[in-house]
């Protein structure tokens, strides 16, 4: 389980990924995380939301009403051209910021490891 | 689903109801929802559904900047929770002091039985005291069992006394808690129900004796009696009744079930108005049965009373 503070400023990018292929809802989007994390990272239901509700406000997603499935009426949302820049954006910050960070990480079997940490 | 549902509504206890927080809480409710149907069909059980569910809900303050109640959460006075300790402490003590209250209440209905008895046999010529001195025993008697039931309820209502925020004041409970509560109930619940039953039905036979003898037996005095017979039998089915229902009621309680729900306890008009009604009908009583004297039938008041505020109870209900 990764604790939420590390991953805050991916969740819309984890978001409007999933939004590129089609429009969702909130338990879909959570579970597919869920899923594709291989079960390392559960986003909570009030940050799920308070990312929608700031992605819907920055333009970047827009929500609409699914049609009524057993009795249900979900709020889906799907991704503006806005989004998917912002998408593209946040893909390259990642890229710098891996390779920012991966200059300051050490691994168990590097010559480094041994040297320094043991 | 009831308990996720109670969640939600402590979280966003307090919160002003604008068109984003109302929007809010539904949309959450729907993610838990189908987090929760989709749990329990990979065969989860209850509560394990709803363990799993509440503890990944997250934290309102998350949301607070999103909708607009930055200051209401920052300056919100937290709502208490009442821990482990407390609540067993409070459905334990409930159960030591329901049969003691209940005794109270025998006593106090029970009061007027000597005076029926003693006039009863003396119509029927069982007894050759004067009626002057039998009224005056049977009234020292009255007066000793009012007397000790209610010095009974003052003790026991002192040590109750504590607790009464619990009735009065919106609180939580955490998980554990309340699924302890909800366990405790649920064992209670075939000892209550029968309990309730039991008690049901003296009520309903309480009114035989007082049909019956007129109609059988053409005796004076007789009447009376049946009348004290009927009294020691409405006496038993409440004390049954207080001393068996005070864990399934104390759980409510705890539970803010019932008349102790949030919404009941943030309604401030209806909780004056029962207020202010029950002391009506005690003046009505009262000033009716002094003015006639008829109290052989004003305690119709009562019965009457009990089923009009069912109405107003209703009425101030949907009101709010």
């Amino acid at each position: 389980m990764i604790s939420s503070d590390v991953i805050r400023g991916y969740n819309d990018t984890m978001i409007l990924y999933l939004l590129l292929d089609e429009p969702s809802y909130g338990y879909e989007i959570s579970k597919k995380i869920r899923e594709l994390s291989n079960d390392k990272y559960v986003i909570k239901e009030t940050t799920l939301y308070s990312a929608f509700k700031r992605m819907e406000s920055n333009g970047y997603i827009a929500a609409f009403l699914g049609s009524e499935t057993y009795g249900k009426q979900r709020t889906y949302y799907k991704i503006t051209e806005e989004g998917k820049k912002h998408y593209r954006e946040k893909c390259k910050e990642w890229e710098i910021t891996k390779e920012v960070i991966e200059k300051f990480i050490v691994r168990e079997n590097d010559h480094e490891y041994n040297q320094k940490l043991s | 689903m009831n308990t996720i549902r109670n969640y939600l509504d402590n979280m966003f206890l307090g919160l002003p109801q604008t068109d984003d927080v109302i929007r809010a809480k539904i949309e959450l409710l729907a993610m838990m929802e189908d987090k929760y149907n989709e749990l329990k069909s990979c065969g989860k059980t209850e509560n394990e559904a709803i363990g799993i569910v509440i503890s990944e809900f997250g934290n309102l303050d998350e949301l607070a900047d999103t909708l607009g109640i930055k200051e209401i959460m920052e300056n919100r006075t937290d709502i208490p929770t009442v821990s482990y300790d407390d609540a067993m402490q409070y459905i334990e003590n409930s159960k030591l002091t329901a049969p003691k209250t209940a005794l109270g209440v025998l006593l106090c209905i029970i009061s007027p039985v000597t005076l029926m008895l003693l006039l009863g046999l003396s119509e029927m010529n069982l007894i050759t005291a004067k009626e002057e001195v039998l009224v005056a025993v049977s009234l020292a008697v009255l007066i000793c069992f009012v007397a000790a039931g209610v010095s009974h309820f003052i003790r026991f209502s002192s040590k109750m006394e504590k607790y009464e925020y619990l009735q009065e004041n919106v609180f939580e409970l955490d998980y554990k808690t309340e699924q302890m509560v909800r366990s405790i109930q649920e064992q209670d619940e075939r000892s209550y129900k029968s309990a309730v039953n039991i008690s049901v039905i003296g009520y309903i036979l309480s009114a035989l004796p007082i049909i019956i003898t007129p109609l059988m037996l053409e005796i004076e005095g007789l009447s009376v009696i049946s009348v004290a017979v009927t009294l020691i039998i409405i006496a038993w089915a409440t004390y049954n009744l207080i001393n068996k229902s005070a864990v399934h009621e104390s759980c409510n309680v705890l539970l803010q079930q019932g008349d102790y729900s949030i919404k009941i306890k943030s309604n401030k008009i209806s909780k004056t108005i029962s207020k202010v009604y029950w002391l009506v009908i005690v003046a009505i009583y009262l000033g009716y049965s002094f003015i006639t004297n008829n109290w052989a039938m004003s305690w119709i008041i009562w019965a009457i009373a009990g089923v009009l505020y069912g109405a107003i109870k209703a009425i101030t209900d949907g009101m709010s």
